[in-house]
This record gives C-alpha cells, sequence and structure tokens, in this order.
C-alpha cells in the first residue's frame, strides 16, 4: 500500500474535519485532565467526618446516630460470624446509622488505596497475609488513639473502664511509642507445644519438663513408630511458638527484650545456643517427622493429627483451623516448652502468650467514634462469648469463659495460662519486623536448621547477621520495648 | 506464503490419499521401518505425557467427592462415598453461578473490545508510514513487559476518578487497555504480511480507508483475530489482579476472585473437600467449552499459525 | 491513496491510544516517579529521596538473587516449554505409521484427542495448577511421594519444595507443564497446514524424518514459535511465576531465597513491608528486564522469511 506519505494532508482537512478531529482530541484529553490533578497519593481531600452525636450514658463515645460505619474485617480462621453478630448489635443500638460490613482476605490490595485517598473505612480488621504494616502505618500517623475507647466506661459496667476488662498485655501491645493505643489485639492467643494427651498416655509417659526427658519421650515414640515433633516446614516461623519462650525459660524475659530490640549480640547470649542445640539435637536424633521441611501448616498438622508426630508448635487457632481432622479422642492439650534443667532462669509453664486479630480505627476515618463504639460492643461479655464458642478462641475480654463449654483446646489454654502465672512473654518480632522475623529468620534460618542444612553456631552467626541488618537498616522502623 | 492460499490441513485419519507415495524407490522404504519405530517411540512418549497431564485432573475430581481426613491420608484412594455436600457447599458458599455470568459479560466485552481496537491499531501501525509510527509501536510493545502490579495503586485512582470503580464497564475498558500490546504485537506483524494488492484495488474502486479496512481487510484477517484473540481469552478469563483493586463489590466478583476467595477462606477453615469441588466446578465449563469448540479453535489457529 | 490518511489514522489511533495511555501508561509514569521517593504505599505523604532506592537495591542480595531467578525463568521455562511443544506436536502429526495408500506424513493414531487432553492443564488458571501441585509435592503423603512408595522406590523420597537445591526446579516444572499444552495446539496448527509435498520433496532427498523436522516443520514454524518465546518468557518473568512462587513455596521465596523471583519480591514490598516506592524501584528492574529479554529474543530470532 503506497504510503510514502510525500503529500502534505493539510490542504484537505475542511471545517467538519476540524470539528471531528477536536473531538476525537476531547475524548482523550477530557479525562486526562481529570486525573491529572489528582494523582495517586494527590490526597488532601480527605472525607468529611461526621459530626459528633450526644454524649450519654449509653453513647460514652458520642457517636452521631445518624451517621454512617463502615466496618472491614478480614475474613480468615475466626470467619465472619463473630463480628456480624457484633454489627447486629450497633444497628440496633443506632437504627438510624447505615452501617456497610465487608469482610475479605485482602486487606491491603483493598484498602492500601483508600488510607491514600484519605477515605478508609471506621473500623478495620488488620490481619492475615496481607496485613498492612503496623509500623508504618503508625509512624505515618494513619492511626487515631484508642484511648477514649479504653477509658470509656464498659459496655457491662458503667462503674468499670474498658482497659480494667481487658487481659494484661493487650493494651501494652497497642502500644509502639508511648502512650497512645493504636491497636486493639481482640482474640487472645495461647503459643505453644500442642500434643494429643491420648498419645502421651499410650506411650506411658508424662508431658517432660526437662529437655532430657523430652528427648526420652521422643526415643519412646519413635520406637512405636512416631515421629516427637513436626511443624511448618513451608513456613518455619511458627518454630519460635515454643522456641522463643524456651530461650526465655532459659536466659530469662531479657534475652528476648535484647532479641526485639535489635540489641547487638542479642543472639549470641548462651541461652540462645543451649536452645538451638538442643533443638538441633531433635534432628540429629530423627525425632523430626521425614518430610517436614516440605510441609505447609495445613499438611503438618494434618500429619500430626493422624498421629504420625507428637508434638506441634503452634496457636490456640489450630483447634479451629484443624477441627476437621482432629479425632473426637484425641485429647488436644497445650503445654509451656520444657526447659533444659533446674538451672533455667524461669519456672516451668513459662509460656508466650499475646493478642491477635488486631483492630485499627483510621486516624481520617469519618466516623471514628462508631468505629470505636463497635469495637466497644465486641468487648462485651456477651460478645467475647459469643466469639469464644464460635470460633474456639480467648477474646482480649478477661473472663468470658464461664458458663459456656469450652473445647479441650481452649480449657487447655487456660489452664496453660494458669500455671504461667505471671511468666507470660510476649516477643514482638513478629508484629514489628516482619520480614526479618518471617523470612530471614524464620525461612532461611531456623527452618535451615531444623532440616539439618545449618548447624546451630552457623545459624546463629546467620540470624545475628540479619538482625544487625535491620538495625541499620533506615527503611525500617525501629521500635524498642517500653 | 499466504493465508489464504494454505491448503486444507491433512486430515489424519480420513484415509484420503493425498499423495500416493508408492512410485518412491530407496527414500521411502527407509521411511517405512524409521516410521514404524517412530511410531511405537512416539505413541509411547505421547501417552506418558498424556498421563501425566491429566492425573493430577482426575485427581482433583477425585479428591473433590472425598471427605477432608483421607486427602490427606490417602491422597491415591479411591473416595469411600461420594460426598456431594461438598459440592453444595462450595457452590452456596462461592457464588459461583453469579461470578461466572459476571466473568462472561466482562470477559466477553473486553474480548471484542480488544479485537477491535487492536486491529485497528495495529492496521494503522503495520500499513501507514506517518511520523511517530515506531514510537507508537514501541510504546505498545513496551506495555507488554510492564509488570501489572506496580500500576495497580495509580490505576485505581484513575478509575476511581472516572467514577468507574466497582463497574462491570470499566472493568472491561481496564481489560482491553492492559490487552492491547499482545494484540497489537500480533496483529501488527498479521496485518503486514497480508497481501497489499487487494486493499489497494479496493481503494481505487472509491472505498474510503474506513471501509476498506472493515470490509476487505478485517474479513481478510479473521485467523489472526481468531489466534489473538484464544490468546486474550486465556488471559482475560483467568485475570485476577486486576479485578481483585478494581472490582471490590462482592456482587461484581468475577470468578478468579471467587475462587481465590474460596482457596484462602477453606485453607483457613481447613475445608480442603469443598476447595476441591469449588475447583472443579470452576474449570469444567472452560474444559467443555473447549472440547465443544475445539475444531474451531484448531481450525482457526491452523489458519493464523504461519503467515 | 492519501486522501483522508491523516485523519484516517488518527481516528484509528485515538481511541485505543487514548485508553492505553490512560489505563496503562500513566499509572506506569506514576510508578517510576514514585521509585524516586519513600512513599510506603500507606500514606500521602511521601518526600523526593533521589536515587537512594536504586543504590539501596544495587546493594541488596536478595533484589540479586530474585534477579537471577527471574533470569532462569525467562531463558529456560520458555526453552523447555516450546522446545516440548514441538517434539510433541511433530509426534502428533508427523509421527504417526504410514499406512498403505495413505499420505506420506501422518499423524499418529488420536491424534485429536492427544490434542484435547493437553490443552487439558490451560483451562485451569495458574493459580489452580499451583495449588493442585501443592498437594502433589507434599513430602509426607503428596501424590508424587505417595506413587513413589507405591513403586518401591521408598528410599528415594525427596522434599520437593523444601530442599533449596530442587525447588526452583520443581516450580518452573509447574509452569512448563501448565503451557507446553497450549503450545502443542498451537504448533499443530502451523504444521498441519505445511503442504505434504513439502515433506514428500525431503523424504525423497533421503531425509529422515527427524531432519525434515529441522529442514522443513522448524524453518517454517519460526515466527510462531518466536512469538511464543515472547509471549512466554513475559508470562515467565510475571503474572505465572508470581503466582506459582508465591502459592507453592517455602515462606514464599524459600527455602533459603531459593525460589524468590522479582515479581514476587515487589510484592513483598509493597504489600507485605509497606515499602511502596522500593518495589516500584524493583519494578523498574523488572521492566528493564524484560524489555531486555523480548529485544534479545526478536534479534537472535530475526532471520530470512522463507517463501514458497
Amino acid at each position: 500500500m503506497g504510503s510514502t506519505s510525500a503529500e502534505n494532508d493539510g490542504k484537505g482537512v475542511g471545517r467538519r474535519d476540524l470539528i471531528k478531529r477536536s473531538a476525537a482530541l476531547g475524548l482523550i484529553s477530557v479525562p486526562t485532565m481529570s486525573f491529572l490533578s489528582a494523582c495517586a497519593s494527590g490526597g488532601g481531600d480527605d472525607q468529611e467526618k461526621a459530626e459528633a452525636g450526644e454524649k450519654t450514658a449509653e453513647n460514652p463515645l458520642a457517636v452521631n446516630e445518624s451517621a454512617g460505619m463502615e466496618f472491614v474485617l478480614f475474613d480468615g480462621g475466626f470467619g465472619k460470624e463473630y463480628a456480624e453478630d457484633a454489627v447486629e448489635l450497633y444497628e440496633k443500638a443506632f437504627p438510624k446509622a447505615k452501617v456497610k460490613f465487608s469482610a475479605t482476605q485482602k486487606i491491603q490490595s483493598t484498602l492500601q488505596p483508600r488510607f491514600n485517598g484519605g477515605n478508609p473505612p471506621d473500623l478495620v480488621d488488620n490481619s492475615g497475609a496481607e496485613q498492612m504494616d503496623m509500623g508504618v502505618l503508625v509512624g505515618k500517623k494513619q492511626l487515631a488513639d484508642l484511648t477514649p475507647l479504653l477509658d470509656a466506661p464498659s459496655y457491662d459496667d458503667p462503674n468499670k473502664k474498658v482497659r480494667d476488662t481487658l487481659r494484661p498485655g493487650i493494651v501494652e501491645m497497642g502500644q509502639f511509642d508511648g502512650d497512645p493505643v493504636w491497636i486493639l489485639y481482640y482474640a487472645y492467643t495461647v503459643y505453644g507445644n500442642w500434643y494429643s494427651q491420648k498419645a502421651l498416655d499410650s506411650l506411658d509417659a508424662e508431658y517432660p519438663q526437662t529437655w532430657d526427658e523430652m528427648l526420652a519421650v521422643c526415643e519412646k515414640a519413635k520406637k512405636k513408630g512416631m515421629a516427637g515433633w513436626t511443624y511448618a516446614g513451608k513456613y518455619p516461623y511458627y518454630i519460635p511458638f515454643s522456641m522463643s519462650p524456651m530461650i526465655a525459660k532459659v536466659g530469662g524475659a531479657e534475652v528476648l527484650k535484647a532479641i526485639d530490640n535489635l540489641e547487638p549480640n542479642a543472639w549470641k547470649h548462651p541461652a540462645v545456643k543451649t536452645v538451638f542445640e538442643a533443638w538441633y539435637e531433635l534432628y540429629k536424633k530423627g525425632y523430626i517427622l521425614k518430610g517436614t521441611p516440605g510441609l505447609d501448616h495445613i499438611q503438618s498438622q494434618t500429619a500430626w493429627a493422624k498421629g504420625d508426630a507428637l508434638f506441634l508448635p503452634n496457636g490456640s487457632w489450630v483447634e479451629n483451623e484443624s477441627a476437621k481432622v482432629i479425632p473426637a479422642d484425641f485429647g488436644l492439650t497445650v503445654s509451656a516448652p520444657p526447659g533444659i534443667d533446674d538451672n533455667d532462669k524461669m519456672p516451668f509453664g513459662t509460656i508466650w502468650a499475646s493478642g491477635g486479630e488486631p483492630f485499627i480505627v483510621p486516624v481520617k476515618a469519618a466516623n471514628g467514634a462508631g468505629g470505636m463504639e463497635q469495637l466497644r460492643i465486641m468487648l462485651s461479655e456477651a460478645s467475647s462469648k459469643n466469639f469464644t464458642s464460635k470460633v474456639k478462641s480467648l477474646s482480649a475480654y478477661n473472663g468470658g469463659t464461664d458458663g459456656i463449654e469450652l473445647t479441650p483446646g481452649l480449657k487447655a489454654g487456660v489452664a496453660a495460662l494458669e500455671l504461667a502465672g505471671d511468666n507470660v512473654v510476649n516477643p514482638r518480632m513478629q508484629d514489628w519486623y516482619v520480614q526479618l522475623q518471617k523470612e530471614k529468620i524464620g525461612v532461611s534460618c531456623l527452618g535451615e536448621m531444623m532440616a539439618g542444612r545449618l548447624t546451630p553456631a552457623e545459624t546463629i552467626k546467620k540470624i545475628q547477621g540479619y538482625a544487625d541488618e535491620a538495625a541499620k537498616d533506615s527503611s525500617i522502623k525501629h521500635y524498642k520495648h517500653q | 506464503m499466504k493465508t489464504t492460499e494454505t491448503p486444507a490441513p491433512v486430515p489424519a485419519e480420513s484415509g484420503t490419499p493425498v499423495h500416493k507415495a508408492e512410485a518412491s524407490p530407496g527414500g521411502l522404504e527407509k521411511g517405512k521401518k524409521e516410521g514404524t519405530t517412530l511410531n511405537v517411540f512416539s505413541h509411547g512418549v505421547l501417552v506418558i505425557w498424556a498421563i501425566m497431564v491429566s492425573l493430577p485432573l482426575v485427581w482433583a475430581v477425585m479428591t473433590s467427592f472425598k471427605d477432608d481426613a483421607s486427602i490427606f491420608r490417602s491422597p491415591w484412594s479411591l473416595p469411600d462415598k461420594l460426598n456431594f455436600d461438598n459440592w453444595s457447599r462450595a457452590w452456596s458458599q462461592a457464588h459461583m453461578s453469579d461470578y461466572f455470568l459476571n466473568t462472561v459479560l466482562v470477559v466477553g466485552g473486553s474480548l471484542i473490545g480488544t479485537l477491535v481496537l487492536g486491529s485497528m491499531a495495529a492496521y494503522v501501525l503495520a500499513r501507514f508510514d506517518f511520523p511517530g509510527n515506531r514510537f507508537i509501536y514501541y510504546l505498545f510493545i513496551g506495555g507488554m513487559s510492564f509488570p501489572i502490579m506496580l500500576a495497580l495503586v495509580p490505576l485505581f485512582y484513575v478509575v476511581d476518578n472516572m467514577g468507574l470503580l466497582n463497574t462491570i464497564h470499566g472493568l472491561i475498558l481496564v481489560y482491553i487497555a492492559y490487552s492491547l500490546p499482545f494484540t497489537v504485537f500480533f496483529l501488527t506483524a498479521f496485518f503486514r504480511t497480508l497481501p497489499s494488492s487487494v486493499a489497494e484495488a479496493a481503494f481505487v474502486d472509491g472505498a474510503s480507508h474506513t471501509r476498506t479496512f472493515f470490509q476487505v481487510m478485517l474479513p481478510m484477517a479473521k485467523p489472526g483475530l481468531i489466534s489473538v484473540g484464544i490468546f486474550n481469552f486465556l488471559g482475560q478469563w483467568n485475570q485476577y489482579m486486576l479485578p481483585t483493586v478494581l472490582n471490590t463489590d462482592p456482587d461484581k466478583h468475577v470468578l478468579t476472585q471467587g475462587l481465590v476467595q474460596l482457596a484462602v477462606s477453606q485453607g483457613y477453615k481447613g475445608d480442603w473437600s469443598g476447595l476441591f469441588a469449588g475447583l472443579v466446578m470452576a474449570m469444567l465449563p472452560v474444559l467443555a467449552a473447549y472440547i465443544v469448540f475445539q475444531r474451531q479453535v484448531v481450525q482457526g489457529l491452523t489458519a493464523g499459525a504461519l503467515k | 491513496m492519501q486522501h483522508g490518511k491523516y485523519r484516517f489514522i488518527v481516528g484509528f489511533l485515538a481511541v485505543p491510544l487514548g485508553l492505553y495511555a490512560l489505563f496503562v501508561i500513566w499509572p506506569f509514569v506514576q510508578s517510576i516517579y514514585y521509585s524516586f521517593t519513600d512513599w510506603t504505599g500507606l500514606s500521602p505523604e511521601f518526600s523526593m529521596v533521589g536515587f537512594d532506592n536504586y543504590s539501596r537495591m544495587l546493594d541488596d542480595d536478595i533484589f540479586w538473587k530474585s534477579l537471577w531467578h527471574s533470569v532462569l525463568f525467562a531463558l529456560l521455562v520458555p526453552l523447555v516449554t516450546l522446545g516440548l511443544a514441538l517434539f510433541f506436536s511433530f509426534m502428533i502429526n508427523v509421527g504417526g505409521r504410514k499406512r498403505k495408500g495413505g499420505p506420506v506424513i501422518t499423524g499418529v493414531r488420536g491424534s485429536g484427542l492427544y490434542k484435547i487432553v493437553y490443552f487439558f492443564p490451560q483451562v485451569l488458571s495458574i493459580a489452580i495448577v499451583a495449588l493442585l501441585f501443592q498437594f502433589a509435592y507434599n513430602p509426607d503423603s503428596g501424590a508424587i511421594n505417595s506413587l513413589l512408595r507405591g513403586v518401591g522406590l521408598d528410599s528415594l523420597q525427596p522434599l520437593w519444595l523444601g530442599d533449596p537445591d530442587i525447588a526452583l526446579w520443581c516450580v518452573m516444572a509447574v509452569l512448563v507443564w501448565s503451557t507446553v499444552g497450549f503450545f502443542v495446539v498451537l504448533f499443530s496448527a502451523g504444521m498441519a497446514s505445511i503442504p505434504a509435498e513439502l515433506y514428500e520433496a525431503a523424504l525423497l532427498d533421503g531425509a529422515s524424518r527427524f531432519t525434515t523436522f529441522f529442514k522443513v516443520t522448524l524453518p517454517l514454524l519460526w515466527d510462531t514459535v518466536q512469538s511464543g518465546w515472547v509471549y512466554m518468557g513475559i508470562l515467565a518473568l510475571g503474572a505465572e511465576s508470581f503466582a506459582v512462587v508465591q502459592i507453592m513455596t517455602t515462606g514464599p521465596g524459600g527455602p533459603d531465597y531459593s525460589t524468590t523471583v522479582m515479581v514476587l519480591y515487589v510484592y513483598q514490598k509493597a504489600f507485605r513491608d509497606g515499602q511502596a516506592a522500593y518495589a516500584t524501584t524493583i519494578g523498574v528492574a523488572l521492566l528493564v528486564v524484560t524489555l531486555a529479554f523480548a529485544a534479545l529474543v526478536m534479534k537472535l530470532g530475526r532471520r530470512e522469511r522463507l517463501e514458497y
């Protein structure tokens, strides 16, 4: 086709053509203009805030009765029913308010643009694989201080503040840098060694309290064709659920704090070395279920539930998550990790327990008071009981277990907490430094060590290297235990 | 080679003697023996791959009828009984029927749009010389290499500012835009190979450029359009990242969103049998469509494969 | 011929180009801009930091690992996929036994069936495929190791995805598995339209069937192979490798960074670590790699077009 373009086309342009042409141009340019003025981060146009309502005894947070409230829940292991029930209570309290409730697993991809645009929802359960980085949210001043909620009278007893109805540690966990409380963890998780009491009985063994006893139990199990341990090999950051409290038990809680604070040589503490060597012993003696490094959490839990392995480092959600594969007569139990021997710094029973399911109220929310009121409703005894009976997990509400029948795992969790007393540790690495904890320490070091590809000494050196890197990395916000 | 002159594909089984080969000496005697060895060998290899390809799918179907415990306990055993409740659970939770309809709408609309707009742009770029031609061409081609993930947040604002968020037509426009690079790349090459004589003749007969395109060139490009259409169909049908961000309204979800949602939530609930039922449900219609339209697909590709 | 040419050109290009500029180019330009900032992705505030992100990237070991894996993906996955696909389609179309009175070159019996079966994986989205294989690779009760035990290979029980030495290959194998079928159908179509005379002539010249493949089939299919290579390589650099690595591997990206790829690293930085600006920087690097890959394939692939 002869399109040599030698000829100038200009002379052929008539008036009609001009109009046509400009119309075509307009088609492109009109939308172009409208978004040029508002590019991605061109925020500033924050949404209008709802006016405060009247502050009464029933409405201590002065929620605007007719303002809409939007609640985005992470739709994970706990499902969404418990939250829907709480939303119903909110709607009953504020019949004129329009509540928009949604549940998703894609927290960040759905909400990130809205945080950027200044129109986030009023209450968010920021959890799951796509959890938005809390450190960044706090650092960039995107969250509302929840102190008004904590100081408001509780739902059940007007003479008691919300903060006094919570389990120990919940408020502290929500603090990052001083007094303001940015996060309210709604669930309460007990971490530790999970096992079948029935299997342990069948071995004619007691739960071990020292490492020698642990090795003896594993040996017994091995003779019966059962592995001592398995874990989520593809997500080895489950290992610390049992390993971290053991480090605290052996060397004292300060060791964990130093680790969290990214102090130099924190990992070189002798307690760390002792514990790593103890765990490595499990690998060397062949007490780890064959194939474990290739199993994900579900697969390892299933192998464990069918009796291939005795112990599993995990959190209290395991009861709900693996409900379908845990046999009825399993006798699900959790115990604190054993220590090394009598020279340990902390008593047997030292356990890791802390909040889960972080709820936040964005500072730019239109109806932040509404979001907090929703949380206040969820922290009532009735809602908490509803949560516990529906999802088999404790909530942040201290108590809330009377009068409902506890499942075996829950019962064991409550017992383990009682045994622990004040000896509850709460390592913060997994909230503060996600990449460091999960990917670097978990996958690249602990996972490699338990698969037998790194010795304990090499592991410590590698972890310390990663920790030092993170301490120096200016792109990460650093936190310290208060 | 001109596509229009392509001979009809040799029907493998028809037995119609297309070319008699008896008369040929030497080379063919050798060929006969070799053919037999080759035949045994090729059947062997082909069967092995066929098994490798179909086993996982058969396994998935089988698994969708099992209960959770036996999925892990004995992955290869047949289900003890057919657990149809897996299917009903997945059907009701995953809203498969709604999502299916949404997907058909979105993919149908964007497929047509992609082909029309893509062929218009490709035609102009392939057959007209004008300043900026190369630039625009490479601008389109470059788009193939953009990782979509990077653009998600700014794209969200563009779509939001135009009021197209959570709309089916908004999603269609975005799908078209992201399908254009490969379509333009493929069709430009295709248009270049079409004979220019026909178009010139039409043009001399007084047809406008536009008419020439729609009445002469487009029909000639049909094989290419079918090929690129199939590429795009598969891509758009499986598109996941774009709807996740741009289409958050649960009523307007497409199938992939529903499936991933199902996968994640079943993962949390440990309902693997339900998940497999959902997977099989999602894969069967496409599989059925392929088997039914297989002949057309292959014919379209056959004509378009050699330019 | 020139009458109204420009009007026509503008008319035809305006809508596609406009749409493309609006939804693709503009967001990407913004992204590149962000790579010079310290934007977290979680708040509208940020400031310019110049080339900080780029110098940080060059010092980032994980980035280099992911780059290397991505390059492997772009080169090996298409090579193996297209190689297998060519081989299978040649078998299907040319591997048949010569029947008396039949054409010189025939497909094997049941060629139609093969073409249907091989296409199966293509109808599954890659996410589903990854999910299926995650079960298959389970070292404890997974399909593959159960099968190995079943045939008496108790000693051979690899950790598959849990072993850093083979995890990457396991992941690549899944991509190959799922895409070979599409190219078999594509190439079969191409082979079917090659006139039988060409084969006949080659055979008469004393060529074996295998040499006809290199003398006749491959040259005539070259253009298709080349666009397939570009298409496949770009998928292997982007969306598909993301899905398989993200869903299947340890961590994901492990064990010990043995499977991490650039697109996964972009995702983790943007959607896990709240470092959207750094993520876009890695994205820009990914862009460069992809462009280089496409240019390389087009350059290597350029050759005389065969006319017949």
